[in-house]
């Protein structure tokens, strides 16, 4: 029996190990349908780590989530945002970046190995039974999550990482806290679609009178922003 | 002790033999995925059969390197096959005489010994070939030795039969986060040191966009033979590695009588066999890396080596 | 039961407003379901005020967390008379951009869901249930703050649900670790509010900590504390005139409410000092606010900083200690909703007039539109702390629990910082409404196309009915609670301050 709990925690680990390989590939990648795979990718593998973990502790509860998860995040978002956002941002590949690749998977990478060590006093904090590599892996998603909201300039592929955010928190969530109500979690289950549904609408509209989607490139807003303007539209 | 030697020995003879073969099944299966008939898979023998025969010309401007290069690329992996497993699970006779990164450093040498013969003619697409060699080799450094180094970290040990024992038998280590990472990463690194797609097109007769296939590009005769034979052989002895030590022991031979070990080497060709499968699928579905992406690539193999590093070391 | 009205409303006009019926419908759905959310509220704090907090009994799915305590009904009742000041302020406001029908009805649609999201806020007990509902106004809110469609406009809009929603992550895996060290408390009562305070003793003190400071992070990027501050100056500035009076007016308090509601819990566990961030990080988003309010060009931007500067005063306060400056710290919450709504107000009357967002752009405003003019002095002296308006009230004691509780040198940094942004304010808002404009002091000659200046009268703008009576509205707290607290105010907040400590 031990050896099939050390089975299901070793695959969990596997799970979450792969997590992180796709926390760092949507940093990295420059095709925005690519990065939208990924996130596919990263959703099932937190619902497999959810089964996972409820499997090794016999909490229905755990499987819910997985089920919620799987519906909601690989199907109903791509679903959502092909409705929504337009049709051409699936074929931006991402040509200029703010910092070129191999330097943003390094700091990714420093990124990861920081979360590891700032996860260890909040491990050491819990009980034995809720540790699991999910809690340091779950923190390092957040951290790379941000860390992509700073280096990416295409929209979906910044929508991607302010969901990978949400995810990662709910990967280390589902070790540390098992019994929130189900309720709450198909509450953040539709709370992911309507954000989906939103920035897609948004960027709808920039696309429309701005003419470009990469929204991470316009920072014209600073002091005086009306007054140059203005003086664009004159000159 | 006599039994060990003639078993090392084995291993020797079996990579010597069946490398040309791993060419051979390779370019076939390539061809039937692409609906062809494709040419025989006992093509790579009849190719250095012929070359040995031939008369070889040797530029007047080369130097010593040129005419000594061959048989160093055909040395080295020789060499290298003595130290790793290939046939047997216990270490052999000549097993404790270099470590992986000995191993790494000896191939290193080859690769090394094929730059300079590259640059050593006035050849021009030499020196461009061996350039980009370069770059690959020492993209790839990293990556080879966060993978040692995690593997050795585990078992204790350098040595590749003790990796194997410590890191690869217990069946529980099989999916564990660490193991499949490192087994990803050695996968691209393979691709890359191989010279296979997406890092360059062993097939291209192009010389602009050559990569490996450059450093033989000036050779005739018995040097290309040994050229083309020693290449084929540094990629069995990389799958070799990949296969016993880091994926899994399956086929190998535990016992020490002799039809065990003779029994090992089909069981090993048919798991090199499903190797070369999955190696087709991919060369058959990417398309070649413009040269700056090739960083990129070994970049994002680095970060999995990393992570892999990552999940075993800091294991909660 | 009255709670659960006051959460259906809003909701129920968004689906009604959406029906394409004559041209006064939407607004007039909109007011009149804000105005009655304002007497259910107002009935809700009476009741409350008169000592019966609010339970839920029922165990139905979402409403077993319906509970409303002195803090939460004082965020409720700001939040009903804002959405009811801002209603009628549309009404003017959108009738003068001219709009077609059906974008009108898109934005009462998009109005009301986002009253809702906000009321929501204060009702909920589960801290996660809070964490959804506050993601879901930083998205109810997005598409208007959007309104205007203009590059800028849309930059600031998803510059805001970026950064909201970045923080928003962040809170969440707080909020999760702070359901783990309930776990580990091993107790077994309910994870809210109230649950969590009783519980606190018990939790280990480095995953509370841990869960306060993403909590103060995270949340914080929302409430606009620097230097998680930058999309709001855009995001308050771009949006129409009432729905940046209900962003800066109250969206930023409820989501500090949220932050509030941590420190009781802070408290009552014996190793965490949560009063040391909260000064620090208050101090910080005050003193960066009052220079930044030195350098701006466009005065919804600077009543923006102004939002920023109040926050952190309000955060400070609250870490200064003791009840007084917590009993300082709620008034002055219910003094800058109430100001900063009229300011906006003004603000927009002030845009409608002139048609400009800069300040250097606006002169004379008095003589063009009194109104305006008057509506923008008395907001600037308002928001800045000039007595005898209500802010001066709040921040006086505030400065003055400070000073009781020998935190002198912070309480000394707050007046420095408060003096500097008063200045910066009034500065602009004096050359605004009663400077003289290049054109009419040099007398040289204008472009061809202008008349004569100097010589030709500036032709007057009237504000909307509905806009003048909007500012009459919200002027009156404005004015009165610098001078009176009626009773069951007065109440409201010694509750609301007890509330905070445990």
């Amino acid at each position: 029996m031990s050896g099939m709990n050390q089975l299901l925690e070793n695959l969990n680990a596997l799970a979450a190990g792969l997590f992180l390989l796709t926390a760092f590939g949507i940093v990295a990648m420059r095709q925005v349908r690519g990065c939208l795979n990924l996130f596919i990718a990263q959703s099932l593998l937190l619902a497999a780590s959810a089964a996972l973990l409820g499997l090794r502790y016999g909490s229905a509860h755990l499987f819910g989530v997985a089920i919620v998860n799987v519906i909601s995040k690989p199907i109903i978002i791509p679903w959502l945002l092909r409705k929504t956002a337009p049709a051409e941002i699936y074929t931006q590949r991402e040509i200029n970046q703010v910092l070129n690749i191999p330097t943003a998977l390094l700091i990714a990478l420093a990124l990861a190995i920081l979360s590891y060590f700032l996860g260890q006093p909040l491990l050491n904090a819990i009980a034995p039974e809720f540790r699991a590599p999910n809690v340091p892996i779950g923190i390092a998603g957040l951290l790379i999550g941000v860390f992509t909201l700073t280096v990416r300039r295409e929209a979906v592929p910044l929508l991607l990482g302010l969901l990978m955010m949400e995810n990662s928190a709910f990967l280390a969530g589902i070790s540390m806290s098992r019994n929130l109500p189900l309720l709450v979690e198909l509450a953040f289950a539709t709370d992911g679609l309507i954000i989906v549904f939103i920035s897609g609408v948004l960027i709808r509209a920039v696309q429309k009178h701005v003419g470009t989607t990469a929204v991470g490139e316009l920072a014209s807003l600073k002091e005086g922003a009306t007054e140059r303007a203005v003086k664009e539209a004159g000159k | 002790m006599i039994r060990h030697i003639i078993f090392n020995l084995l291993q020797v003879l079996v990579v010597m033999a069946f490398a040309p073969l791993v060419t051979g099944v390779v370019n076939r299966l390539k061809e039937i995925v692409q609906s062809k008939h494709g040419p025989s898979i006992f093509q790579p023998y009849r190719d250095l059969w012929k070359l040995f025969h031939k008369d070889e010309i040797v530029s007047e401007e080369s130097s010593w390197i040129f005419r000594f290069t061959p048989y160093i690329v055909f040395v080295t992996p020789i060499f290298v096959a003595l130290l790793i497993p290939v046939l047997t699970n216990y270490p052999l006779f000549f097993a404790f005489m270099g470590d992986m990164i000995g191993g790494g450093f000896v191939l290193a040498l080859g690769g090394f010994f094929a730059t300079l013969a590259a640059v050593d003619t006035a050849n021009p697409y030499g020196p461009m070939g061996a350039s980009r060699t370069r770059m690959v080799g020492f993209l790839a450094e990293p990556v080879f030795m966060i993978v040692f180094f995690t593997v050795s970290f585990v078992a204790g040990s350098t040595i590749p039969y003790i990796v194997q024992e410590k890191w690869v038998t217990p069946l529980a280590n099989f999916f564990t986060p660490a193991h499949v990472l490192l087994m990803l990463a050695f996968l691209m690194l393979i691709l890359a040191e191989g010279g296979r797609i997406p890092v360059d097109n062993p097939a291209g007769h192009f010389e602009l966009a050559m990569i490996d296939e450059s450093k033989s590009l000036e050779y005739s005769g018995r040097g290309f033979a040994l050229m083309k034979w020693g290449g084929q052989m540094k990629f069995f002895v990389l799958i070799c590695i990949f296969l016993n030590v880091l994926v899994t022991p399956w086929g190998l031979a535990s016992g020490q009588t002799i039809g065990a070990v003779l029994l090992a080497i089909p069981l090993v060709l048919f798991k090199i066999f499903c190797f070369l499968l999955v190696l087709v699928v991919i060369e058959s579905s990417l398309s070649k890396l413009r040269l700056f992406r090739i960083t990129e690539f070994l970049g994002a193999a680095f970060i999995t080596s990393v992570a892999a590093m990552i999940t075993r070391v800091f294991l909660p | 039961m009255s709670v659960l009205i006051i959460l259906l409303l809003p909701l129920i006009a968004a689906a009604l407003v959406c029906i394409p019926v004559k041209k006064y419908w939407a607004s007039g759905v909109t007011v009149a379901s804000s105005a009655a959310i304002l007497i259910l509220a107002a009935r809700t704090a009476l009741q409350v005020a008169a000592g019966n907090s609010i339970v839920s009994t029922s165990q139905l799915g979402l409403l077993k967390w319906i509970s409303v305590d002195g803090l939460s009904v004082l965020i409720l009742l700001l939040i009903a008379f804002v959405a009811t000041t801002a209603a009628i302020y549309s009404i003017g406001y959108m009738a003068h951009e001219k709009l077609k029908p059906s974008k009108l009805r898109l934005y009462y649609a998009n109005y009301n869901l986002f009253i809702f999201s906000m009321l929501a806020i204060p009702v909920l007990a589960e801290p996660t249930l809070v964490w959804i509902v506050v993601e879901l106004t930083t998205l109810c809110s997005a598409l208007l703050v959007s309104f205007e469609n203009t590059r800028e406009a849309l930059e600031a809009a998803w510059k805001y649900v970026v950064l909201s929603l970045m923080g928003a992550g962040m809170a969440l895996l707080g909020f999760l670790v702070l359901f783990a060290a309930m776990q580990a408390s091993g107790g077994h009562g309910a994870y809210t509010w109230h649950g969590l305070v009783t519980a606190a003793p018990m939790m280990p003190p480095v995953l509370l900590q841990i869960a306060f400071l993403l909590i103060l992070i995270g949340l914080g990027t929302k409430v606009g504390l620097v230097p998680m501050h930058t999309w709001l100056p855009d995001a308050h500035s771009q949006a129409p005139s009432p729905v940046c009076a209900l962003l800066s007016g109250i969206e930023t308090s409820a989501i500090l409410y949220v932050i509030l509601r941590m420190f009781p819990i802070m408290q009552a566990s014996p190793h965490c000092h949560a009063e040391t961030w909260a000064l620090v990080f208050g101090l910080i988003s005050v003193g960066v606010a009052a220079f930044l309010l030195l350098q701006v060009r466009d005065y919804k931007r600077m009543f923006a900083f102004s939002t920023v500067e109040h926050m952190g005063i309000i955060l400070a306060a609250v870490g200064l200690g003791a009840s007084a400056a917590g009993y300082g710290a709620m008034l002055q919450i219910v003094s800058h909703c109430v100001t900063k709504s009229f300011c906006f107000f003004a603000a927009g009357a002030t845009l409608m007039a002139v048609g400009t967002r800069e300040i250097p752009a606006v002169r004379g405003l008095v003589r063009k539109s009194p109104a305006a003019g008057v509506a923008l002095v008395l907001g600037g002296l308002a928001i800045t702390g000039a007595p005898p308006l209500a802010v001066f009230l709040s921040e006086f004691s505030i400065l003055k629990a400070g000073l009781t509780q020998k935190h002198y040198v912070a309480t000394g940094l707050l007046a420095l910082f408060i003096v500097i942004a008063f200045f910066g304010i009034m500065l602009h808002i004096n050359r605004m409404v009663f400077g003289v404009s290049e054109n009419e002091k040099n007398g040289s000659p204008g472009p061809p196309e202008e008349n004569h200046p100097g010589t030709q009268p500036v032709e007057k703008f009237n504000l909307p009915f509905s806009c003048r009576l909007a500012l009459i509205v919200a002027a009156v707290p404005v004015l009165a609670l610098g001078v009176y607290i009626p009773k069951p105010l007065h109440d409201l907040l010694t509750m609301a301050a007890a509330a905070l400590t445990r």
